[in-house]
């Protein structure tokens, strides 16, 4: 070739050097011919047609003028632009927000009591997404699900816009915040001759106190009272009797080598369960195998916390107190110390069918780990259980576990307070009764005559986000800020405060509740301005709690540094445990009357007290041991179902005393006989649209006249009511009786377990069986740089389903609603699998966190007509939704079943198209596709987050590393049992779990190369089988 | 019983005159439509409407109208289609593979067992479609160039179906119209309204009946007859790949293509049985569709059946055999979990019933045969019902398990699809000829020279 191209050159066209890119041999040879044609611009016949006469007589620039004109009238003169004022772009940009970039603000949460430290994502000003503050020394970076949600509550689209007064016609209409001011404020003094009556939840900001102090010099009768649906109250005054302090201390669960719980779920809804299960999983670390906790449950009702247990005993819960009377007389026995009664444990065994060993593994236990052992009794138990339980831990010398740390600025009201209250309402002694953004209508007991007697109140003023059974009773319905609008502060224990901070200015013409105060008591040509709580705050801290702080920084820069904590922490000491009041045994003489059926409410996993009942996050939220959504039901055991001769769904009738409750059930394994357990907060008469008449309203059962306490009832009557109502769970009811479904997920090898003590003995005894090594013929693909992976241990996790909130948060995951679920179509993409094992009486629990596996040899790839699920160089099974056209083959192909399919455009299709209103469409994290009709979905890695850790890392000219991202369900995980990362590099944390000796796929043997690896959990039982 | 061997039984019988054949056969396209005609075409076109109201909604609401679910995410549509497509198969195999094995009897059924194939697979063709999230991007499903370069996934068996059943289709159709050519130049020759004589002249392509073109034609026949024949088997096989290519315990399984042919034909015949049963008594055709035919076509269900039956009985030995847990799970829960009423349904009426076939008067007596055909075809839906829905609804995970319920929409689609395909029977029936006119004069007694030389006429 190069001969020929030498000879043209030199004999044709000597003179032509050869060009170096050449279009065609007459280019390469350069012929005549075409250097002829080359001087012309057009090739020969392009150009006959061109006349100058027949073209357009519109010159270039005239044209470009025209379209310009026209395009610039069609845009401003044919749109409705209206100027709305506040739209206008950044000419000077805020200097903290770069669009495109999150903020991050710490503040704390007012979903509940604990005052969690959350840190706020905003995306160009709206706050998208809460997670924890890993400042706060409590929470520690961890919040629960019902905060993870709170952002729904703030673009709940029912929120109250503007105040609301009562008309003459009973209906609520629209009034000025200004007219509501002179009219409150000469309510207010018109009042003030009788009495007023503030009615809140748990105070504990020392500025809002210090506001109602301030309130209470200008009203002097006022009076303030304070309740929660569900608190520590009776551990409290046991406490009280005790040892003389008012507050039952935390306990040191990461110091407990064991644990006996009684009726307690402190894993699950009680106290700050969020820092119990993070202290509590430190002793459940496999890399720390020795140290492992040891927990026993003894309860009435399959609770989170009975499901994490290593031994469980089924007991009702009015025969607890005989159960530690048991102990207490069985322990005393040993160490010589006198114990009022006359109690044996095997006998008490034998009266509730205990299983004996059990009972001498926990004796033997308590006795062998003094002072490292706790006995925890439950908040629903009567008094003197806790008094007999705090015995014991004292005579077993477990007081260094305590830790006094709790602090309470306000005590709650007592029964005696409210009788009171209710009494001068009544006799119209009570002028004005404002609700701080409270509920007593449905959560006080209705025999406390509160609903009625609050129709003989002038002014009832309901300060509230949402209207409610009490807001529809009075005469003012004020909106308040949602805690993402509020400033504040709080002081829940010892060494620090916390710091809540606005991170939106209010959506709604509301008001924080403590500005709304402070404005009643000026004059009546105050004018209200917006910072009016702020002021106050800084004022408060400057003047007040500033000074005592002994910070060493100048006011500014110390209250700047605060917002920026969250949290201000500081030495203050914590008080030591008194020694224990004998005299506090007294109680201990007297008998139990255990009889007919045990009746405990608890407080709902979900939608807590019934406040978050309007929140379609956490509705949907499926109970961790039930499974059951949008629903609370009366569990009961298989063997009292059979005597009342009903099953799940069948209605049932409780009566205590006359107070009745028809309530369909569920048979729960592992419920204790004639032991009803029933969850409140649900049955909501006046919530939104979706907290509405959802389940049954438990608080019907309450009494201000309790005996045991106020959630605990013995001696109810329960009969079958007839007719039945449909419950909707996320998980089959598991099968007990057929062979073939009996344990089928251990059977599979689903849920791998063993005891600590067989790992101890032979750490590869899990894989000792396992078959051989599973090959393919295709070749390995090469995962170069990262590749993703995910570790979850099974001995972490406590099935608490905070992941699931987390992810449906982040992943703009759609609300499908009770109908959608029963036909099995809910959307999250992380469930959590629960596996019972064992008889149905004493079953044994597993839970496993189920989510794309991102398999490498992914059979739902494959099978995809249109590719529209495809596998990234980082180890990503993808979805691309625009693709994708809706065969749900690679559902119906995957063995997991992790994939999720949108049946319908469910933000349409759930209540009315609810979801698609604007307000609510400001929850969705802009980083991550909303999914139409038709589309398939699923976990994806929270690839937006790895999207942008791979930005971060290009523009910082670095590799990326697999600590770069952590996943929304990783990070909200309490007990961080989900590790995430890059499984090429060896030195990580995720390489620690993914060779573990205990590490697993699931359905290894379908060789689709799953890659999220579970580490399997350990129970540590004192054999070896499990 | 004495039967004798040693001459063929007639095709034909009655000792039919070629005229008054071509009189038999044209008659319903000439007469104006009868009241029970008018009555059976508004029944079927009651239920098209049904079912056009259901896929209307489907499309306006999303799939969420039907009853599919999380684990189950195929149901009613795919069982549908599946179905659907196994009754195509009767029509091809009876024109193409008999009329290679010289089989004189197809000539009496073809005509209608090959119109009726590309009913039903027009019937099976809309339910990928309709079953798809977003229907209107199924154009993603065919390979198209564009800018994109976006092309379809050569992997997934759901592609092959759309080349597999779209080339049944065209052949399916061709091989239809080229049999119909010298029958429209018949009735053009005999009509006379002007209407008619134009749109015949139209589709007999110029037909004179001269002997180029039957040399011409009886060629093209043969290539299309050999081109469908490896169609057959190969459309029911791809379809079965939809299963058997998945690692779905109660789909992974490779006896899928040799059974879901089987069942098809199984299927085909039957529903071919169920229509002419009618079709040779309406129209007064029983001696050209005669009870030899339906005997034989009720041989061919009892062998199909049979091979079902194997399939059935080797399905739960290999799942035995095999030893994997999750696949004898998926069978034994087969025929005794939540839905093993429908497995015992699918049993009783594609297996044990059609055994009744051995009889030769059973086999000879129109009710009882009508009956045992319709359990057939019931029987073969339920089979696609099972294989689908029972090894979804509860396969690896337990905790994924779930039941399918089917809603109205489902039930009105099924319904919808009947109506669909027999609104199209109705109006082929009455337009065109039933039995090819040319071709059963070829079979008829007589025609043939023999060395007897013993004319009939």
């Amino acid at each position: 070739m190069s001969e020929v191209k030498e000879s043209l050159k030199n004999n044709l066209v000597p003179e032509k050097v050869e060009p170096t890119y050449w279009k065609s041999f007459k280019e390469l040879h350069n012929s005549n011919e075409f250097i002829e044609a080359s001087h012309h611009e057009f090739k020969d016949g392009v150009t006959d047609e061109f006349e100058l006469s027949k073209l357009s007589h519109l010159s270039r620039r005239k044209f470009l003028a025209l379209l310009g004109a026209s395009a610039a009238l069609a845009g401003a003169g044919c749109a409705d632009y209206r100027d709305k004022g506040e739209i206008i772009p950044y000419t000077k940009k805020p200097e903290e927000i770069i669009p495109g970039k999150a903020n991050y603000y710490a503040s704390f949460s007012n979903c509940c009591k604990c005052r969690c430290g959350i840190l706020i994502k905003t995306r160009e000003g709206r706050p998208v997404k809460v997670d924890g503050n890993p400042d706060n020394p409590v929470s520690q970076g961890k919040i629960c699900a019902k905060c993870q949600a709170s952002i729904l509550g703030l673009y709940d689209p029912e929120r109250l816009t503007s105040p609301l007064k009562k008309a003459r016609n009973g209906n609520f209409e629209k009034i000025s915040w200004k007219y509501v001011d002179s009219e409150i404020r000469n309510a207010l003094l018109k009042s003030n001759g009788k009495g007023i009556a503030i009615i809140a939840h748990t105070i504990n900001s020392p500025t809002a106190l210090s506001v109602l102090e301030d309130f209470r010099k200008k009203y002097p009768n006022t009076r303030i009272y304070s309740y929660e649906l569900f608190s520590e109250e009776i551990k409290n005054s046991a406490w009280k009797k005790c040892y003389g302090d008012s507050q039952f201390p935390l306990i040191s669960w990461d110091k407990a080598k064991v644990i006996l719980s009684l009726e307690s779920d402190f894993l699950g809804s009680e106290g700050n369960h969020i820092e119990n299960a993070r202290l509590f999983s430190n002793g459940r670390d496999v890399n720390n195998t020795n140290k492992f906790n040891r927990l026993y449950v003894v309860e009435g009702n399959m609770s989170l916390t009975g499901m994490n247990a290593d031994y469980r005993l089924r007991l009702r819960p009015d025969a607890q107190f005989e159960f530690v009377m048991s102990l207490l007389n069985e322990v005393g026995r040993k160490i010589n110390v006198d114990v009022a009664g006359n109690y044996k444990l095997s006998s008490f065994a034998k009266k509730y069918s205990l299983s004996l060993k059990t009972l001498k593994y926990i004796i033997d236990d308590l006795m062998k780990n003094r002072g490292a052992a706790i006995v925890y009794a439950g908040n629903s138990l009567s008094e003197k259980t806790h008094i007999a339980v705090n015995y014991l831990n004292e005579i077993l010398g477990n007081k260094n576990l305590y830790r006094n740390e709790t602090v309470s600025l306000h005590p709650y009201s007592t029964k005696d307070e409210w009788s009171e209250l209710v009494s001068s309402m009544n006799s119209g002694r009570v002028g004005a009764v404002i609700h701080f953004d409270s509920n007593p209508v449905f959560h006080l007991p209705s025999d406390s005559g509160y609903k009625h007697a609050l129709q003989k109140v002038d002014t009832v003023i309901t300060l509230t986000e949402l209207e409610s059974e009490t807001s529809l009773l009075g005469n003012y319905t004020l909106p308040v800020n949602h805690s993402f609008e509020s400033w504040g502060d709080a002081k829940t224990r010892t060494g620090f405060y916390s710091m809540q901070q606005p991170v939106i200015s209010p959506l709604h013409d509301s008001r924080q509740k403590e500005a709304a105060l402070l404005c009643w008591i000026e004059k009546d040509d105050f004018e209200y301005k917006e910072n009016l709580y702020h002021e106050y705050l800084v004022k408060n801290w400057q003047e007040n709690i500033y000074t005592g702080l002994k910070a060493g920084l100048p006011f500014k820069q110390f209250w700047l540094g605060a917002l920026h904590d969250g949290v201000v922490i500081f030495n203050e000491n914590i008080p030591s445990t008194a020694g224990f009041n004998n005299s506090a045994l007294a109680d201990l003489n007297s008998t139990a009357d255990v009889s007919g059926f045990a009746v405990v409410l608890k407080e709902s996993y979900s939608i807590g007290d019934g406040r978050f009942a309007n929140n379609g996050w956490l509705q949907e939220l499926p109970h961790p041991v039930s499974k059951v959504t949008w629903d609370n039901y009366a569990a009961v055991s298989q063997a009292t179902a059979k005597e009342l001769g009903i099953d799940t769904n069948d209605y049932i009738e409780i009566t205590i005393e006359k107070r009745k409750l028809k309530i369909p059930v569920l048979v729960q394994p592992g419920s204790a006989d004639k032991t009803i357990t029933i969850e409140s907060g649900y049955g909501r008469t006046k919530s939104g649209t979706i907290g509405t008449g959802v389940g049954f309203n438990t608080n019907v059962l309450l009494t201000s006249a309790y005996g045991l306490s106020h959630w605990l009832f013995s001696s109810a009557q329960v009969k079958k009511a007839g007719g039945s109502y449909e419950i909707v769970t996320t998980q089959e009811h598991q099968s007990f009786d057929i062979e073939l479904l009996k344990d089928a997920a251990q059977k599979r090898g689903i849920i791998r377990e063993g005891t600590v003590n067989e790992f101890l003995k032979n750490p590869h005894f899990l894989h000792e069986n396992s078959e051989h090594k599973l090959d393919t013929f295709y070749p390995e693909f090469p995962y170069k740089d990262v590749k993703w992976g995910m570790a979850i241990d099974l001995n972490k996790c406590l099935g608490c389903g905070e992941c699931v909130v987390a992810c449906t948060a982040e992943n703009n995951v759609p609300v499908v609603g009770k109908e959608q679920v029963k036909r099995g179509r809910e959307m999250q993409w992380i469930r959590i699998d629960r596996y019972y094992s064992g008889s149905v009486e004493e079953p044994s629990v597993s839970t496993q966190p189920m989510l794309c596996q991102h398999c490498d040899h992914a059979p739902c790839e494959n099978v995809c007509p249109v590719a529209a699920t495809t596998h990234s160089p980082d180890g990503l099974n993808q979805m691309v939704y625009n693709r994708c056209v809706g065969t749900r083959y690679c559902s119906n192909n995957c063995p997991y079943k992790v994939r999720r399919f949108n049946f319908f455009n469910f933000r349409d299709n759930f209540n009315d198209g609810y979801q698609l209103d604007n307000i609510f469409s400001l929850v969705y994290n802009p980083e991550v596709t909303v999914r139409s009709r038709g589309v398939m979905e699923k976990c994806t890695f929270c690839v937006q987050r790895i999207m942008e850790a791979r930005e971060i890392a290009t523009r910082e000219k670095r590799k990326l590393r697999g600590y770069d991202v952590k996943t929304a369900c990783q990070e909200a995980c309490p007990t961080n049992a989900i590790v995430f990362g890059d499984s090429n590099d060896k030195e990580a944390e995720l390489s620690k779990y993914r060779n573990h000796n205990l590490g697993y796929h699931v359905l290894e043997e379908l060789n689709v190369r799953p890659n999220v690896t579970y580490i399997a959990k350990l129970r540590n039982t004192h054999t070896e089988e499990v | 019983m004495e039967v004798d061997y040693s001459t063929e039984a007639a095709v034909v019988e009655g000792n039919l005159r070629l005229a008054e054949i071509d009189r038999i056969i044209s008659r319903p396209i000439e007469e104006r439509p009868g009241k029970k005609y008018l009555l059976a075409l508004s029944i079927s076109s009651s239920f098209l409407l049904i079912g056009a109201i259901c896929v209307g909604l489907t499309f306006f609401y999303g799939v969420g109208m039907w009853g599919n679910n999380q684990p189950v995410g195929w149901a009613f549509g795919i069982v549908n289609f599946v179905f659907w497509i196994g009754i195509g198969h009767a029509g091809t195999l009876i024109s193409a593979i008999l009329f290679l094995l010289r089989q004189k009897w197809r000539t009496g059924v073809a005509r209608f067992a090959e119109a009726m194939t590309i009913f039903a697979v027009m019937t099976a063709g809309l339910f990928p479609i309709i079953h798809t999230g977003r229907p209107w991007l199924a154009g993603y499903l065919t390979p198209y160039p564009n800018q994109h370069g976006l092309w379809v996934n050569l992997n997934s068996p759901l592609v092959w179906d759309v080349f597999a059943v779209s080339t049944y289709f065209t052949i399916s159709l061709l091989f239809w119209y080229i049999g119909l050519v010298p029958d429209f130049a018949s009735l053009r020759d005999k009509t006379i309204s002007k209407v008619k004589k134009t749109i015949y002249s139209v589709f007999s392509l110029g037909w004179r009946h001269s002997n180029r073109h039957w040399q011409h034609y009886e060629k093209a026949y043969m290539i299309l007859a050999g081109l469908s024949t490896p169609l057959v088997l190969s459309v029911h096989s791809i379809v079965s790949f939809d299963f058997a290519t998945s690692i779905l315990p109660g789909w992974h399984t490779t006896i899928f293509p040799p059974y879901f042919v089987a069942g098809a034909i199984f299927s085909g015949f039957a529903m071919v049985v169920t229509v002419l049963v009618f079709v040779r008594k309406v129209f007064d055709m029983e001696n050209i569709i005669t009870l030899n035919h339906l005997e034989r076509m009720n041989k061919i269900i009892l062998a199909t059946g049979m091979m079902v039956g194997y399939a059935y009985g080797m399905e739960f030995f290999i799942a035995w055999y095999s030893g994997v847990q999750y696949e004898q799970f998926v069978f034994i829960n087969r025929a005794f979990g939540p839905y093993a009423w429908a497995y015992w349904t699918m049993v009783s009426c594609n297996v044990i019933f059609p055994q009744l076939f051995w009889f030769r008067k059973i086999r000879r007596s129109v009710p009882a045969m009508f009956i045992i055909v319709i359990l057939v075809n019931v029987g073969m839906w339920f089979e696609r019902f099972v294989i689908i829905v029972s090894s979804l609804h509860r396969d690896f995970l337990p905790s994924s398990w779930g039941m399918f319920v089917p809603t109205l929409v489902d039930l009105g689609i099924l319904l919808g699809s009947f109506g669909l395909f027999f609104t199209l029977v109705l109006l082929f029936a009455k337009t065109l000829p039933v039995v090819s006119i040319s071709e059963i004069k070829a079979v008829a007694p007589g025609s043939q020279p023999s060395h007897a030389g013993n004319h009939n006429e």
